[in-house]
Protein backbone atom coordinates (compact mmCIF):
# COMPACT_ATOMS: atom_id res chain seq x y z
CA UNK A 1 0.00 0.00 0.00
CA UNK A 2 2.66 2.43 1.09
CA UNK A 3 4.80 1.10 -1.70
CA UNK A 4 2.31 1.87 -4.45
CA UNK A 5 1.86 5.32 -2.94
CA UNK A 6 5.58 5.92 -3.28
CA UNK A 7 5.56 4.53 -6.78
CA UNK A 8 2.91 7.09 -7.68
CA UNK A 9 4.95 9.80 -6.00
CA UNK A 10 7.86 9.01 -8.33
CA UNK A 11 5.59 9.00 -11.39
CA UNK A 12 3.96 12.32 -10.46
CA UNK A 13 7.39 13.81 -9.85
CA UNK A 14 8.64 12.54 -13.19
CA UNK A 15 5.62 13.92 -15.06
CA UNK A 16 5.91 17.34 -13.40
CA UNK A 17 9.67 17.48 -13.97
CA UNK A 18 9.20 16.56 -17.64
CA UNK A 19 6.64 19.34 -18.14
CA UNK A 20 8.87 21.85 -16.36
CA UNK A 21 11.75 20.83 -18.62
CA UNK A 22 9.80 20.92 -21.87
CA UNK A 23 8.44 24.45 -21.25
CA UNK A 24 11.81 26.27 -21.09
CA UNK A 25 13.39 24.17 -23.88
CA UNK A 26 10.46 24.75 -26.25
CA UNK A 27 10.43 28.45 -25.46
CA UNK A 28 14.12 28.83 -26.20
CA UNK A 29 13.88 26.66 -29.35
CA UNK A 30 10.90 28.57 -30.80
CA UNK A 31 11.04 32.13 -29.46
CA UNK A 32 14.81 32.22 -29.02
CA UNK A 33 16.22 35.56 -27.92
CA UNK A 34 12.91 36.98 -26.76
CA UNK A 35 12.41 34.63 -23.84
CA UNK A 36 12.44 36.25 -20.44
CA UNK A 37 15.07 35.05 -17.99
CA UNK A 38 12.42 35.13 -15.27
CA UNK A 39 10.42 32.34 -16.95
CA UNK A 40 13.49 30.09 -17.15
CA UNK A 41 14.44 30.68 -13.53
CA UNK A 42 10.85 30.16 -12.39
CA UNK A 43 10.67 26.79 -14.19
CA UNK A 44 14.02 25.80 -12.69
CA UNK A 45 12.95 26.67 -9.15
CA UNK A 46 9.65 24.83 -9.54
CA UNK A 47 11.45 21.78 -10.88
CA UNK A 48 13.91 21.94 -7.99
CA UNK A 49 11.00 21.81 -5.56
CA UNK A 50 9.46 18.90 -7.49
CA UNK A 51 12.73 16.96 -7.25
CA UNK A 52 13.15 17.61 -3.53
CA UNK A 53 9.55 16.74 -2.79
CA UNK A 54 8.86 13.73 -5.04
CA UNK A 55 12.30 12.18 -5.65
CA UNK A 56 14.20 13.00 -2.48
CA UNK A 57 11.07 12.86 -0.30
CA UNK A 58 11.97 15.87 1.78
CA UNK A 59 9.17 17.27 3.89
CA UNK A 60 8.46 19.17 7.05
CA UNK A 61 7.62 15.95 8.90
CA UNK A 62 9.77 13.48 10.85
CA UNK A 63 13.41 12.76 10.10
CA UNK A 64 13.23 14.46 6.69
CA UNK A 65 12.65 17.70 8.49
CA UNK A 66 16.27 17.66 9.67
CA UNK A 67 17.51 16.86 6.18
CA UNK A 68 15.33 19.64 4.79
CA UNK A 69 16.69 22.12 7.31
CA UNK A 70 20.20 21.18 6.18
CA UNK A 71 19.24 21.70 2.54
CA UNK A 72 17.55 25.02 3.27
CA UNK A 73 20.50 26.28 5.27
CA UNK A 74 22.90 25.32 2.48
CA UNK A 75 20.56 27.14 0.11
CA UNK A 76 20.88 30.25 2.25
CA UNK A 77 24.69 30.00 2.23
CA UNK A 78 24.67 29.57 -1.55
CA UNK A 79 22.32 32.51 -1.97
CA UNK A 80 24.63 34.75 0.05
CA UNK A 81 27.76 33.50 -1.72
CA UNK A 82 26.48 33.51 -5.29
CA UNK A 83 24.21 36.55 -4.93
CA UNK A 84 26.90 38.51 -3.11
CA UNK A 85 29.62 37.65 -5.62
CA UNK A 86 27.43 38.55 -8.60
CA UNK A 87 26.44 41.79 -6.92
CA UNK A 88 30.00 42.83 -6.11
CA UNK A 89 31.50 41.75 -9.43
CA UNK A 90 28.59 43.17 -11.42
CA UNK A 91 28.99 46.52 -9.69
CA UNK A 92 32.71 46.44 -10.40
CA UNK A 93 32.06 45.55 -14.04
CA UNK A 94 29.75 48.52 -14.62
CA UNK A 95 32.30 50.90 -13.10
CA UNK A 96 35.13 49.77 -15.32
CA UNK B 1 -1.94 -5.14 6.98
CA UNK B 2 -0.56 -3.01 9.76
CA UNK B 3 -0.91 0.67 9.30
CA UNK B 4 2.37 2.45 9.69
CA UNK B 5 2.28 5.54 11.83
CA UNK B 6 5.51 6.90 10.45
CA UNK B 7 4.92 6.97 6.73
CA UNK B 8 8.47 7.55 5.65
CA UNK B 9 11.32 8.31 7.96
CA UNK B 10 14.03 9.43 5.63
CA UNK B 11 14.58 10.43 2.04
CA UNK B 12 15.07 7.86 -0.65
CA UNK B 13 14.04 4.75 1.15
CA UNK B 14 11.29 4.05 3.57
CA UNK B 15 11.89 0.71 5.20
CA UNK B 16 8.58 0.12 6.94
CA UNK B 17 8.15 -0.36 10.63
CA UNK B 18 9.36 -3.93 10.38
CA UNK B 19 12.99 -2.90 10.04
CA UNK B 20 13.79 -1.41 13.41
CA UNK B 21 17.56 -1.73 13.42
CA UNK B 22 18.02 -1.05 9.72
CA UNK B 23 15.95 2.01 10.16
CA UNK B 24 18.02 3.53 12.94
CA UNK B 25 21.25 2.91 11.09
CA UNK B 26 19.78 4.32 7.90
CA UNK B 27 18.71 7.52 9.64
CA UNK B 28 22.20 8.46 10.80
CA UNK B 29 24.03 7.33 7.68
CA UNK B 30 21.54 9.05 5.38
CA UNK B 31 21.75 12.27 7.36
CA UNK B 32 25.54 12.06 7.29
CA UNK B 33 25.43 11.62 3.54
CA UNK B 34 23.18 14.66 3.20
CA UNK B 35 25.84 16.67 5.02
CA UNK B 36 28.43 15.52 2.49
CA UNK B 37 26.03 16.18 -0.39
CA UNK B 38 25.42 19.74 0.77
CA UNK B 39 29.15 20.45 1.02
CA UNK B 40 29.41 19.15 -2.52
CA UNK B 41 26.61 21.52 -3.47
CA UNK B 42 28.69 24.41 -2.10
CA UNK B 43 31.53 23.27 -4.36
CA UNK B 44 29.18 23.44 -7.34
CA UNK B 45 28.08 26.85 -6.09
CA UNK B 46 31.70 28.04 -6.34
CA UNK B 47 31.92 26.87 -9.93
CA UNK B 48 28.65 28.68 -10.67
CA UNK B 49 30.10 31.89 -9.23
CA UNK B 50 33.15 31.54 -11.46
CA UNK B 51 30.90 30.92 -14.45
CA UNK B 52 28.59 33.85 -13.66
CA UNK B 53 31.50 36.23 -13.22
CA UNK B 54 33.18 35.22 -16.49
CA UNK B 55 30.07 34.95 -18.65
CA UNK B 56 31.09 38.01 -20.65
CA UNK B 57 34.80 37.12 -20.79
CA UNK B 58 34.71 35.83 -24.37
CA UNK B 59 38.07 37.35 -25.34
CA UNK B 60 36.94 37.35 -28.98
CA UNK B 61 36.32 33.61 -28.91
CA UNK B 62 33.10 31.78 -29.78
CA UNK B 63 30.06 32.31 -27.55
CA UNK B 64 27.03 30.20 -26.62
CA UNK B 65 25.22 30.73 -29.93
CA UNK B 66 28.14 29.39 -31.94
CA UNK B 67 28.88 26.48 -29.63
CA UNK B 68 25.72 25.05 -28.07
CA UNK B 69 23.59 22.31 -29.54
CA UNK B 70 20.17 22.75 -27.93
CA UNK B 71 18.87 19.40 -29.20
CA UNK B 72 21.76 17.53 -27.64
CA UNK B 73 21.30 19.32 -24.32
CA UNK B 74 17.60 18.36 -24.42
CA UNK B 75 18.57 14.69 -24.97
CA UNK B 76 21.02 14.83 -22.06
CA UNK B 77 18.36 16.34 -19.84
CA UNK B 78 15.92 13.60 -20.85
CA UNK B 79 18.41 10.81 -20.17
CA UNK B 80 19.27 12.19 -16.75
CA UNK B 81 15.65 12.76 -15.75
CA UNK B 82 14.68 9.25 -16.83
CA UNK B 83 17.65 7.82 -14.93
CA UNK B 84 16.45 9.66 -11.84
CA UNK B 85 13.16 7.80 -12.15
CA UNK B 86 14.85 4.41 -12.65
CA UNK B 87 17.15 5.00 -9.66
CA UNK B 88 14.00 5.69 -7.64
CA UNK B 89 12.58 2.39 -8.87
CA UNK B 90 15.78 0.64 -7.71
CA UNK B 91 15.31 2.10 -4.23
CA UNK B 92 11.64 1.18 -4.26
CA UNK B 93 12.49 -2.45 -5.07
CA UNK B 94 14.52 -2.53 -1.83
CA UNK B 95 11.44 -1.96 0.18
CA UNK B 96 10.20 -5.17 1.67
CA UNK B 97 6.57 -5.93 2.28
CA UNK B 98 7.45 -7.81 5.48
CA UNK B 99 10.63 -8.46 7.41
CA UNK B 100 10.88 -12.06 6.23
CA UNK B 101 10.35 -11.52 2.53
CA UNK B 102 13.45 -11.26 0.42
CA UNK B 103 14.34 -8.27 -1.67
CA UNK B 104 13.85 -9.20 -5.36
CA UNK B 105 17.48 -9.17 -6.34
CA UNK B 106 17.05 -9.48 -10.11
CA UNK B 107 14.63 -6.57 -10.22
CA UNK B 108 16.99 -4.43 -8.18
CA UNK B 109 19.97 -5.23 -10.40
CA UNK B 110 17.97 -4.52 -13.55
CA UNK B 111 16.93 -1.07 -12.31
CA UNK B 112 20.50 -0.30 -11.24
CA UNK B 113 21.91 -1.36 -14.61
CA UNK B 114 19.25 0.62 -16.48
CA UNK B 115 20.17 3.71 -14.45
CA UNK B 116 23.86 3.21 -15.22
CA UNK B 117 23.04 2.78 -18.91
CA UNK B 118 21.02 6.01 -19.02
CA UNK B 119 23.86 7.76 -17.20
CA UNK B 120 26.26 6.44 -19.85
CA UNK B 121 23.97 7.75 -22.64
CA UNK B 122 24.05 11.16 -20.94
CA UNK B 123 27.85 11.09 -20.73
CA UNK B 124 28.18 9.96 -24.35
CA UNK B 125 26.20 12.98 -25.60
CA UNK B 126 28.02 15.32 -23.27
CA UNK B 127 31.46 14.15 -24.38
CA UNK B 128 30.37 14.35 -28.05
CA UNK B 129 29.31 17.95 -27.41
CA UNK B 130 32.65 18.73 -25.77
CA UNK B 131 34.49 17.29 -28.77
CA UNK B 132 32.30 19.37 -31.16
CA UNK B 133 32.94 22.49 -29.13
CA UNK B 134 36.69 21.94 -29.17
CA UNK B 135 36.55 21.32 -32.94
CA UNK B 136 34.73 24.65 -33.41
CA UNK B 137 37.44 26.59 -31.65
CA UNK B 138 35.76 26.43 -28.25
CA UNK B 139 38.42 24.59 -26.27
CA UNK B 140 38.80 25.27 -22.54
CA UNK B 141 41.86 27.48 -23.00
CA UNK B 142 40.24 29.81 -25.58
CA UNK B 143 38.67 32.29 -23.12
CA UNK B 144 37.77 32.81 -19.49
CA UNK B 145 34.16 32.03 -20.35
CA UNK B 146 35.10 28.70 -21.91
CA UNK B 147 37.36 27.72 -19.01
CA UNK B 148 34.49 28.34 -16.60
CA UNK B 149 32.06 26.44 -18.85
CA UNK B 150 34.29 23.39 -19.25
CA UNK B 151 35.06 23.31 -15.51
CA UNK B 152 31.43 23.55 -14.41
CA UNK B 153 29.94 21.13 -16.93
CA UNK B 154 33.01 18.90 -16.67
CA UNK B 155 32.73 18.72 -12.88
CA UNK B 156 29.14 17.58 -13.25
CA UNK B 157 30.17 15.01 -15.88
CA UNK B 158 32.85 13.74 -13.53
CA UNK B 159 30.22 13.30 -10.81
CA UNK B 160 28.01 11.35 -13.22
CA UNK B 161 30.96 9.09 -14.09
CA UNK B 162 31.55 8.53 -10.38
CA UNK B 163 27.87 7.74 -9.89
CA UNK B 164 27.93 5.15 -12.70
CA UNK B 165 31.04 3.52 -11.25
CA UNK B 166 29.46 3.46 -7.78
CA UNK B 167 26.32 1.89 -9.28
CA UNK B 168 28.29 -0.86 -11.05
CA UNK B 169 30.27 -1.63 -7.89
CA UNK B 170 26.96 -2.06 -6.05
CA UNK B 171 25.62 -4.36 -8.76
CA UNK B 172 28.66 -6.60 -8.33
CA UNK B 173 28.38 -6.37 -4.54
CA UNK B 174 24.72 -7.32 -4.57
CA UNK B 175 25.43 -10.24 -6.91
CA UNK B 176 28.24 -11.56 -4.72
CA UNK B 177 26.89 -10.95 -1.23
CA UNK B 178 23.16 -10.55 -1.70
CA UNK B 179 21.08 -7.58 -0.60
CA UNK B 180 22.37 -7.26 2.95
CA UNK B 181 22.10 -4.23 5.18
CA UNK B 182 25.41 -2.81 4.01
CA UNK B 183 24.36 -2.70 0.37
CA UNK B 184 20.90 -1.44 1.23
CA UNK B 185 22.44 1.57 2.95
CA UNK B 186 24.85 2.05 0.05
CA UNK B 187 21.99 2.06 -2.45
CA UNK B 188 20.10 4.57 -0.31
CA UNK B 189 23.01 6.97 -0.29
CA UNK B 190 23.81 6.45 -3.97
CA UNK B 191 20.19 7.29 -4.84
CA UNK B 192 20.51 10.61 -3.00
CA UNK B 193 23.74 11.26 -4.91
CA UNK B 194 22.08 10.43 -8.23
CA UNK B 195 18.98 12.59 -7.64
CA UNK B 196 21.28 15.37 -6.50
CA UNK B 197 23.17 15.25 -9.80
CA UNK B 198 19.90 15.75 -11.64
CA UNK B 199 19.13 18.75 -9.43
CA UNK B 200 22.52 20.29 -10.26
CA UNK B 201 21.84 19.62 -13.94
CA UNK B 202 18.64 21.70 -13.74
CA UNK B 203 20.75 24.68 -12.71
CA UNK B 204 23.31 23.94 -15.44
CA UNK B 205 20.86 23.67 -18.32
CA UNK B 206 18.92 26.71 -17.13
CA UNK B 207 21.79 29.11 -16.51
CA UNK B 208 24.54 27.82 -18.77
CA UNK B 209 22.76 26.47 -21.85
CA UNK B 210 19.29 28.06 -22.03
CA UNK B 211 20.47 31.26 -20.36
CA UNK B 212 23.33 31.46 -22.84
CA UNK B 213 21.03 31.11 -25.84
CA UNK B 214 18.55 33.87 -24.98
Amino acid sequence: MERSKEFHSYLIGFALATILTIIPFTLVATVGGGVSYVVLVLCAILQLVVHLRFFLHLSFKGQQKEDLHLVLFTGLILLIMIGGSIWVLGSLYTRM
Amino acid sequence: MSESKTESLHPGLNLGEEHGEDHLEAETSVFGFWVFMMSDLVTFGMFFIIFASSVTALAGGPGPKELFNLGSVAWQTGFLLLSSLTSGMAVLSLKQEHADTEVPRKKLILWLLLTALLGACFLYREIADFIDMAANGGGPTRSGYLTALWSLVGLHGLHVSGGILWCLVMVVGVMVRGVDRRWKLAILRWAIFWHFLDVVWIAIFTFVFLGGLI
